[in-house]
């Protein structure tokens, strides 16, 4: 028995572990001590692709709104800005991550973790349902990044 | 004076950069000393008050004008026509900040855009440079050089303008001063005078539909409506500094806040953020442009000691027609995606 799923990104495989939760923003919570330690899906990362910057406009201990802004990720191919998944504390940064980014694309459900987060409202999704988002918005996904490159 | 004086006018940088004051002094010294323009400094235009004297003398100024201000040219050129100082968009080889080279400059990008348009304009040009272009003086001094040049060559055009020396309502000492090269060193006069930063927007009427969704939508009575019953920034000074929402609202993007740190915002050419790379924000859990301003309107209520609405409360209803257009195209997309490298 696997433990991770697979979703079909063209041919590429993004793995989604069974062992954490899932945001629509494409974040994964892994429950630590009271609170959520958050990062990166492989979906995300593959969209990405090599990240060479990140930085964060909130401090930690700072409470955030969903969707506040709280920092901006560019990679070669990307940019975008960062938004709080839902209210909540910011806890804490993974520090080593400011000095070098390239984690996320090395292990990005392990060294590659962006923040500590104690969420209040939060609707977070089992791995099988984070699957279920995934196919049933991938069409539209790429629309928009086709879109996009069609500007 | 001659009638085919081109009249230059430099609008300060606000900050205190000794690079910007740097350029700005070195264009300013060699447009005293060149035939055939007339030079003027005022402070940065956008925080003139109406009234004040930098303004009275653009307004003066009745045949070609130069800006050069550190702005986007669409945000110069509709600030000055917000005060009266209009005319045709005039064509610059110069490239404003950021922009490509394989962009057109100038008013020649305005595509199909269907706005009321401005309420009437003077028979000349309006050429706006961004001071943010470049760091050498000479690019500046050489364009304005070759735009005296182009401008003096059609006179035909010309020929129909009052120009300075025969308004009646102008400020004759003034131009006097300035007609008259400067003592050596003490560089130009200063014409206005600006007390504060304002924060206020600027409305491009080439794009304005005069939908009116932005007087529905700012809660700070900012935007009123003219007796031609046309859209107008009626009350700069409620604006809320800092606060761009009504720009996210604008269907148009017609809304111009100059100073934003946001390209689009601040009257970059262009319709919107575009670049080489994907924009990810949205996937990632970005509020849409409406649910951003809503947001950002509520901060500003809140500070004001007032509730905040959320969406409650003068949203534009707006039609998607994009799904339409896109799903025709699915079948290419599905056959292009394996070519894409996703």
């Amino acid at each position: 028995m696997s433990d991770h799923f697979i979703f079909l990104m063209g041919k590429y495989e993004a793995r989604v572990p069974k062992d954490r939760l899932y945001a629509p923003n494409h974040m994964w919570f892994r429950a630590e001590g009271g609170a959520y330690r958050v990062g990166f899906t492989a979906f995300a990362v593959r969209l990405l692709q090599d990240v060479y910057f990140l930085d964060w406009t909130v401090e930690s201990g700072d409470v955030v709104a969903a969707k506040q802004e709280i920092g901006e990720v560019e990679s070669s191919k990307a940019v975008s800005t960062l938004h709080a998944p839902f209210d909540g504390t910011l806890l804490r940064f993974n520090r080593e991550l400011m000095k070098d980014p390239t984690a996320i694309n090395v292990d990005n459900y392990g060294a590659g973790w962006l923040f500590d987060f104690d969420p209040k409202n939060a609707l977070l999704l089992t791995a099988e349902d984070y699957i279920l988002r995934l196919e049933g918005t991938w069409d539209e996904t790429q629309r928009q990044i086709k879109g996009q490159m069609n500007d | 004076m001659t009638t085919n004086r081109i009249t230059v006018v430099l609008s300060q940088t606000r900050s205190k950069n000794p690079g910007k004051r740097r350029l700005e002094e070195e264009i300013a010294t060699a447009l005293l000393l060149e035939p055939g323009i007339e030079f003027a400094v005022t402070p940065n235009v956008y925080d003139l008050s109406p009234g004040d004297t930098g303004l009275l003398y653009l307004n003066s100024v009745k045949g070609h004008l130069i800006l050069l201000s550190w702005q986007y040219p669409r945000a110069a050129h509709w600030l000055l026509d917000r005060n009266g100082i209009s005319g045709k968009q005039g064509v610059t080889m110069l490239k404003s900040l950021g922009e490509e080279d394989d962009e057109e400059s100038g008013g020649a990008n305005e595509e199909e855009h269907r706005g009321i348009g401005p309420v009437e304009i003077l028979d000349r040009y309006i050429f706006c440079l961004d001071l943010r272009a470049y760091d050498d003086a000479g690019v500046y001094v050489e364009e304005i050089k070759r735009i005296a040049k182009e401008v003096s060559v059609k006179l035909v055009p010309l020929a129909g303008l009052r120009i300075d020396s025969d308004q009646s309502d102008s400020k004759p000492d003034l131009l006097q001063r300035f007609s008259a090269p400067e003592k050596k060193g003490a560089g130009p006069i200063v014409l206005g005078e600006s007390m504060v930063n304002r924060w206020y927007p600027v409305i491009d009427y080439s794009r304005c539909t005069n939908c009116l969704e932005c007087i529905d939508f700012c809660l700070f009575g900012v935007y009123g409506i003219d007796h031609k019953e046309r859209i107008l920034v009626e009350n700069q000074d409620n604006c809320k500094r800092g606060c761009p929402a009504c720009s996210r609202v604008c269907p148009e993007n017609a809304i111009i806040f100059p100073e934003h740190k946001t390209p689009a915002i601040a009257g970059a050419p262009g319709e919107g953020p575009g670049g080489l790379k994907i924009d990810l924000s949205k996937l990632f859990g970005a509020p849409s442009a409406i649910e951003l301003a809503a947001m950002e309107r509520d901060v500003e209520l809140v500070k004001d000691g007032r509730a905040a609405v959320g969406l409650s409360v003068g949203i534009p209803r707006r039609q998607t027609g994009k799904a339409a257009t896109e799903k025709d195209d699915l079948d290419k997309l599905m056959d292009e995606l394996d070519s894409l490298d996703l």
